[in-house]
Parts: structure tokens; C-alpha cells; sequence
């Protein structure tokens, strides 16, 4: 549930002091697993349907309309990646999206990531708040969605400025609506 | 040149931990000529490491070994896994902190006097007052380079401070300024002056805020007294028949276990590991751990009422922009108990970039409503609200029954139970907060409960007799005259300023007292 549990995750696997670089990488890691349907499956991981539904999933969690899929496909590139390694995160995902496909199959006759209406997709959502799949995808997405630098800007925030020579002379007073 | 002593010397006195009561220490103690050895379990890292990376620093900085919780306070729910936010490296937690550097109150070190007997709390008076300690603050304040003390000119107010000040002044509040901060505004001391960066806690890339990282720990070493090792874990502290300490058994940076006699030991790792080595310390002459005739060590775990406020705007704030911490509104800090509740709390800022923000603003949450919080980034301003909470019995740090750390040391649950006081001061504090935003006109305020606790006292309290806590006025614990706490785990009550002064001022004025019993031959 956030930075918190991000860097308890970092120490439980062992990455300790390389926090910084681990994350880094994660973010530089490319949407490569979001294959196109035509492509067919990566063979261990998640096929493109269950990817494609994923990134519908972290999309309706974190909805800003104002990011375009790639940031969304690099929040979800680590779970992919873990899902091919791993094969416990991978049945724990594929059954996660079956069953919201299986939820807004029964309410709207359509595959969760087809649905165009998102109060059924938020509905099929509800169902499993706070379960092992919700909470693992939440928990493992969250950061890695905010922490890229490239979208900072869309959010108006600035970023690292030791660099820059801080905000001395970059509107750390410039305020003037007051 | 840094020292290097012998294992076997037992001439040296070790201080276990580098933060703001161990850095200060080994300072202190090596400029009057005592060689010290700081055992520190954390590795080393220089200002050339630190990155503006908020979850980088975060991942490199804090002790992140395992820890688990109870009771219940909100981050049992929230963070299970990391109840507590502290280092480990060198300069402890003086690395992360914000660097904002109060006194306390003359009538917090009096609470069972001024407060009463209140149920369900087991309050104390500190043996010393505001009178006794006030020269060390001078010396505290000069040394961190405090600014608005001793003629440090205040730091300017940021886009974030002018916001807070002017829903403080419509409020009808009169005490607010850029607070008191160990943060150079000019170049002073060798130190250069603050760039307005933003990132204090991610570690100051220009040194400018106070840290005994980049001050104390240099200074010691270059009287040629201190050595200081890194990754250097103490596992115990060991004892003689008559019941003195002679050293501590700690697992070097190889994992080997080496152990380091002395002739005194003080403890300052911070007031959830200090008790937890006091009581794995036990033996069959202590077998309650070392220093715990009264039963009170881990006992009177205190973390101060906290919660911050998120407000938004119709316009810009830029809250990320400028010296983190620098604002603050001292108003509700006074005693004041027609307001429902003892004790007082401050108004500081607390900004947050965009990344700890986002990932930390509702735990758990999803949805439409939580993304347009985050889509307002920009014109958010945040206040952290944090006052005294009541040293209870039953709010302890104990040893787990059967969890372990990799050394085999049984790892420390933190528990923690609101008291209905901590609950009444929150409310109020939340409600103040919100009408001070809105009175600027803020369309929405945001409530975030605790955060994993940064403020961390009382597991080793202070007090005038043996019987009611572990250490007397200077430190010195009651039951062992060469053992030393020399830390946060002192704190007798935990008043509603940010705890890290009186911490140095602390171990500035035991420095003092070691000195003068050492040279009398009484340790
Ligand atoms: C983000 C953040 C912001 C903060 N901002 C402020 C602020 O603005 N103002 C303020 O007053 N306070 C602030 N604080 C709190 C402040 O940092 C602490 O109060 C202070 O550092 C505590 O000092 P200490 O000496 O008790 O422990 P620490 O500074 O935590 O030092 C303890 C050291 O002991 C080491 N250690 C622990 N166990 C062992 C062992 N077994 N063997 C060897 N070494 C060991 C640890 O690694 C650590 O380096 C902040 C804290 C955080 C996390
Ligand atoms: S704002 Fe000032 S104190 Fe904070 S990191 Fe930047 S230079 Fe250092």
C-alpha cells in the first residue's frame, strides 16, 4: 500500500541498499510484454489478453486520463516480468483477471478489458477489493506508476533540483495569488 | 585522523549508534579527549550518494530490518510491516529528519504536576527542567546552526510557508514563522548556505542542513579520539560479576562476531533498538535484561499525535518547491485544556513530491475520487500536526517470542493503543487544520492519518527515582553506573515539538557528566 510496503518488499528480496537502482531499472524496463494479441503469448508469463486486461485494471485503479497506456504498461512490466518467473504470481494474477472477466461477463456479455463503460468495470472492481489479486497488483503497481520521471510533469511537479541549483532562483517564492 | 582502537581495549567507551544522541556524543567526548569507538549498524555513505530520489533515499536510508506491531493505532492497519520510519547508517536518522529544531515547553517536562493523574496514562515529571537544560539548548542550537536563535537569520518562506502563514493569520493565529531549523540560510560554519532544493530528506546534496553525518561524526574524528565502524551490528552488551559492563558482542560488516570491551558503554540506537539490546542483554544476574530493576525498559513507548492535513486549491502551490519543513504555527502548542485534552501540538509544513504523494496519500485506495486528489498535485499544500501523546505502560517494545533478525536476534514488536487524549488532540487538530486552509478559500482538505512513526521516545525513561524508570538526569541508568542512554528512549514525556534538540542538548550535557565521573575515577 505505497512506499511503505514498496520498500519492505525491497528488503524481504533482499535489495537492501540498492533500493535506488532496482527502481530505477523497473522504470526503464519498456512495455516489451504488452504484446499484441496477433503475436500470441509470452510462453511462461501472461498471455496478451490477461497483460491487456491487466493494464485495463491499473488503469481503473490509478484513472488519469491525462497518461497515455505507456506509463501504465511500465507499472505493470515488473508483475509481468515477476509472473514469468514466478509461478504462484502468475496463477495468482491470471485468476484475478478471470474472475473480472468473468464479472462483467455476467453484467455487460464482455470481456472485463472490452468493456467500454467503466461503472461496470469499477463494479466488477468492488468485488474484489482487498483481496490477495487486488491487493498484490495495487501494492505492486503504485509506485512504479508515480515514480517515473516522465510523467511528473503531466502532475506539474518539477522534480530533482540539486542539479538545477536547487529552487532559489526557480520560484520557490514566486506565489502571488494571496 | 579517525583512531583505531583494539578490541581489547578496554579503556574506550563505545557508543552504540551514530544518529543525533550518538553522533553527538562521540563528538562531545573525543573533543575533551575520551577516545570513543561508535559501533553503527549501518554502512556509510557520503554526500556524493545522495540523489534527489525520494524513493531511492528512502530505500538506502531506512532501517528496513524486520519489525512487527500491535495495538491500535492506525499503522497496524496501514504499514504492518515498517510501524516505525528510522536509518540505518551513519548519522542515523539525522540523515532523513527535516531538521526542524524546537525547544520544549517549560510545563512538559512537569506533566504529572501540571497534567495530573490521568487514567490509563503513566505519567512522570522529568528530574530535570527547562531551567537546567536551557544552556545546553544554547549549545545545541549553536552547534546545529539553528536558525532565529543566537542572531541565525530566519530562512525565507516558500510558496508552501506563505500559504500556511496566510490561512494562519486569517484563522486569527499570531505564532507562525519558517520555524527554527538546523539549516544553514547563509553559509555558516563551514556549511553552505540552503538552495531551496526541496529534498532535506532524501539527504541534503549541499550539506547545508544539520546531520551528524556530515558535522559531528568529521569533527570526532579529527581530534584523532573516535573511531567509527560501520556495519557493525551489537547483538549484546556484556557484563562482569559485580554487575558493571565491560563490552559489547556486535557482528561486523563480514557477519563475524567480534566483541569490543569498554570501560563505559553508552546506548543510543534509538528508542526501539536501545530496549530491545537492553533486554536481549539478559542474563542470570539481570535476567529482566540489563537496567530493568524497575521493569520499565521498552515500557512508555511514546510517538507523538500525528496527522497531516492536504489542502486543495484553486491555484498554484508548488508545495515540492523550497526548504521541506521550513513553516510552522506554534498557536495550539501552549497547555490549554478547555480545548478537551492536555498537552499541544504543532502546525508544520509537509511537503511531499510527487512520487511519495501519490503512493502514500490513501492507503489502499483506487478510483476516480483518489486520482482527481492526485490530478490537483500542483495546488496542494500539506501540514503535518504534531503534538504530545501520554507515555502509557502497556505501549511497549518487546522482544518477539519467536520471529529473528539474520544474526539470530529476536526482532522488536512495537505496541501501540491511542489514549482518548491522543484521540481528542487529533480531532481538534484536524478541524483547526481544515478551517485554516479553508478560510483561504480551499475548495477540498484531505485528512492522511499517521504515517509510519518518525518520532520515537520514552523506552528508557528518565526519572528521579530507581523504581519509576531505567536512567537518572544525565543518562546514567540507575542499575548500572557505566551503562548509558544516551538517546530519544530518555524522554520522560514527549512533548509536542519534534523531539532531536533535546536530544543533542541531552547528550551535550551528559557528555559533561561522563567526563567529570571519569576524571574522579567514579566510572
Ligand atoms: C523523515 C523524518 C523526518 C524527521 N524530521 C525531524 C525534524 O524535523 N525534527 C526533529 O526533531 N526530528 C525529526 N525526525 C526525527 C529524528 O530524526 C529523530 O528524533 C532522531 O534522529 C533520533 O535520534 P536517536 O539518537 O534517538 O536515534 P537515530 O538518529 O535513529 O540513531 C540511531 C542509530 O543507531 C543505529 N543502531 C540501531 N541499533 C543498533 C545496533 N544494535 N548496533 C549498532 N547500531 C545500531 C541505527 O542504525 C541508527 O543509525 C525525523 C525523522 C524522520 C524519519
Ligand atoms: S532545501 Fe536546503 S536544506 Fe533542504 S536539501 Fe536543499 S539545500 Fe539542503
Amino acid at each position: 500500500m505505497g512506499l511503505f510496503d514498496w520498500a519492505g518488499k525491497l528488503s524481504r528480496r533482499g535489495f537492501l541498499a540498492g533500493g535506488a537502482a532496482t527502481i530505477a531499472a523497473v522504470a526503464v524496463t519498456g512495455p516489451t510484454i504488452l504484446a499484441d494479441p496477433q503475436n500470441g503469448a509470452a510462453p511462461a508469463g501472461l498471455n496478451a489478453e490477461e497483460s491487456r486486461a491487466l493494464l485495463k485494471f491499473v488503469r481503473d485503479l490509478f484513472p488519469h486520463d491525462r497518461l497515455e497506456d505507456v506509463f501504465y504498461a511500465k507499472a505493470i512490466a515488473p508483475l509481468q516480468e515477476e509472473a514469468v518467473k514466478n509461478s504462484s504470481t502468475r496463477e495468482l494474477l491470471a485468476g484475478g483477471i478471470a474472475r473480472l472477466n468473468a464479472s462483467t461477463l455476467a453484467s455487460a456479455g464482455k470481456a472485463y478489458a472490452d468493456v467500454a463503460d467503466e461503472s461496470v468495470r469499477v463494479a466488477a472492481i468492488k468485488q474484489i477489493e482487498g483481496g490477495a489479486f487486488f491487493t498484490k497488483v495495487h501494492g505492486d503497481t503504485i509506485t512504479p506508476l508515480y515514480n517515473q520521471p516522465d510523467l511528473w510533469p503531466k502532475f506539474g511537479y518539477e522534480g530533482p533540483s540539486s542539479a538545477l541549483g536547487g529552487y532559489i532562483h526557480r520560484g520557490f517564492n514566486d506565489l502571488d495569488w494571496l | 585522523m579517525a583512531a583505531k582502537f583494539d578490541l581489547n581495549d578496554s579503556s574506550v567507551v563505545v557508543i552504540i549508534g551514530s544518529g543525533a544522541g550518538g553522533g553527538t556524543l562521540a563528538n562531545e567526548l573525543a573533543r575533551k579527549g575520551i577516545s570513543v569507538v561508535v559501533l553503527e549498524a549501518g554502512r556509510r555513505m557520503e554526500m556524493a550518494e545522495f540523489k534527489n530520489d525520494e524513493i531511492g533515499m528512502f530505500g538506502a536510508f531506512t532501517w528496513l530490518d524486520p519489525r512487527t506491531t500491535s495495538g491500535s493505532w492506525y499503522v497496524t492497519k496501514t504499514s504492518p510491516d515498517l510501524p516505525v520510519w528510522t536509518c540505518k547508517l551513519v548519522g542515523g536518522t539525522t540523515v532523513h529528519w527535516g531538521a526542524c529544531a524546537l525547544r520544549f515547553q517549560e510545563h512538559e517536562f512537569k506533566t504529572r504536576t501540571r497534567y495530573g493523574a490521568i487514567a490509563g496514562a503513566n505519567l512522570l515529571d522529568w528530574p530535570i527542567d527547562l531551567k537546567e537544560l536551557a544552556p545546553y539548548y544554547d549549545r545545541a542550537e549553536l552547534r546545529m546552526g539553528v536558525t532565529g536563535t543566537h542572531g541565525i537569520p530566519r530562512l525565507p518562506a516558500s510558496n508552501h510557508g506563505k500559504v500556511l502563514f496566510a490561512g494562519a493569520k486569517k484563522l486569527g493565529y499570531t505564532k507562525y514563522e519558517t520555524t527554527n531549523m538546523a539549516i544553514n540560510p547563509v553559509p555558516r560554519d563551514g556549511r553552505a548556505g540552503c538552495q531551496q532544493t526541496g529534498f532535506c530528506v532524501q539527504g541534503c546534496t549541499f550539506g547545508a542542513k544539520w546531520s551528524t553525518l556530515h558535522i559531528d561524526i568529521p569533527q570526532a574524528e579529527a581530534t584523532g579520539k573516535a573511531e567509527v565502524r560501520p556495519e557493525s551490528q551489537v547483538l549484546r552488551i556484556e557484563h562482569d560479576a559485580s554487575g558493571k559492563v565491560t563490552g559489547v558482542v556486535y557482528a561486523d560488516a563480514a557477519g563475524n562476531l567480534q566483541r569490543q570491551k569498554a570501560r563505559i558503554v553508552a546506548l543510543a540506537a534509538n528508542s526501539i533498538e536501545s530496549p530491545r539490546l537492553l533486554l536481549n542483554s539478559s542474563s542470570s544476574k539481570f535476567p529482566q535484561g540489563l537496567a530493568n530493576s524497575s521493569g520499565q525498559v521498552g515500557k512508555n513507548y511514546m510517538r507523538h499525535m500525528t496527522s497531516t492535513v492536504f489542502a486543495i486549491f484553486d491555484k498554484p502551490v508548488h508545495m515540492y518547491r523550497g526548504t521541506a519543513q521550513s513553516g510552522i504555527v506554534m498557536d495550539e502548542a501552549r497547555l490549554d485544556t478547555k480545548r478537551g485534552f492536555v498537552g499541544g501540538y504543532q502546525m508544520e509544513l509537509l511537503p511531499q513530491g510527487l512520487p511519495s504523494f501519490a503512493t502514500n496519500l490513501v492507503p489502499g485506495g483506487w478510483g476516480r475520487d483518489r486520482a482527481s486528489i492526485i490530478d490537483s498535485y500542483a495546488n496542494i499544500a500539506g501540514v503535518w500536526l504534531v503534538g504530545e501523546d501520554l507515555p502509557r505502560e502497556t505501549n511497549r517494545i518487546t522482544l518477539h517470542p519467536n520471529r529473528k533478525d539474520k544474526f539470530g536476534m529476536p526482532i522488536p514488536n512495537v505496541h501501540s493503543d491511542d489514549h482518548p487524549n491522543d484521540l481528542a488532540m487529533q480531532k481538534h487538530a484536524l478541524a483547526q487544520a481544515d478551517a485554516l486552509y479553508k478560510s483561504i478559500g480551499a475548495k477540498r482538505t484531505v485528512h492522511r492519518l499517521p504515517f509510519p512513526s518518525t518520532h520515537n521516545m520514552g523506552t528508557n525513561r528518565m526519572s528521579e527515582k530507581p523504581a519509576d524508570g531505567v536512567v537518572n538526569r544525565f543518562g546514567q541508568t540507575h542499575d548500572i553506573k557505566n551503562l548509558f542512554v544516551s538517546d530519544g528512549s530518555q524522554f520522560t514525556s514527549s512533548g509536542g515539538e519534534n523531539p532531536t534538540l533535546t536530544i543533542v542538548a541531552l547528550a551535550i550535557r551528559q557528555a559533561e557528566h561522563i567526563a567529570g565521573q571519569m576524571s574522579k575515577g567514579e566510572i
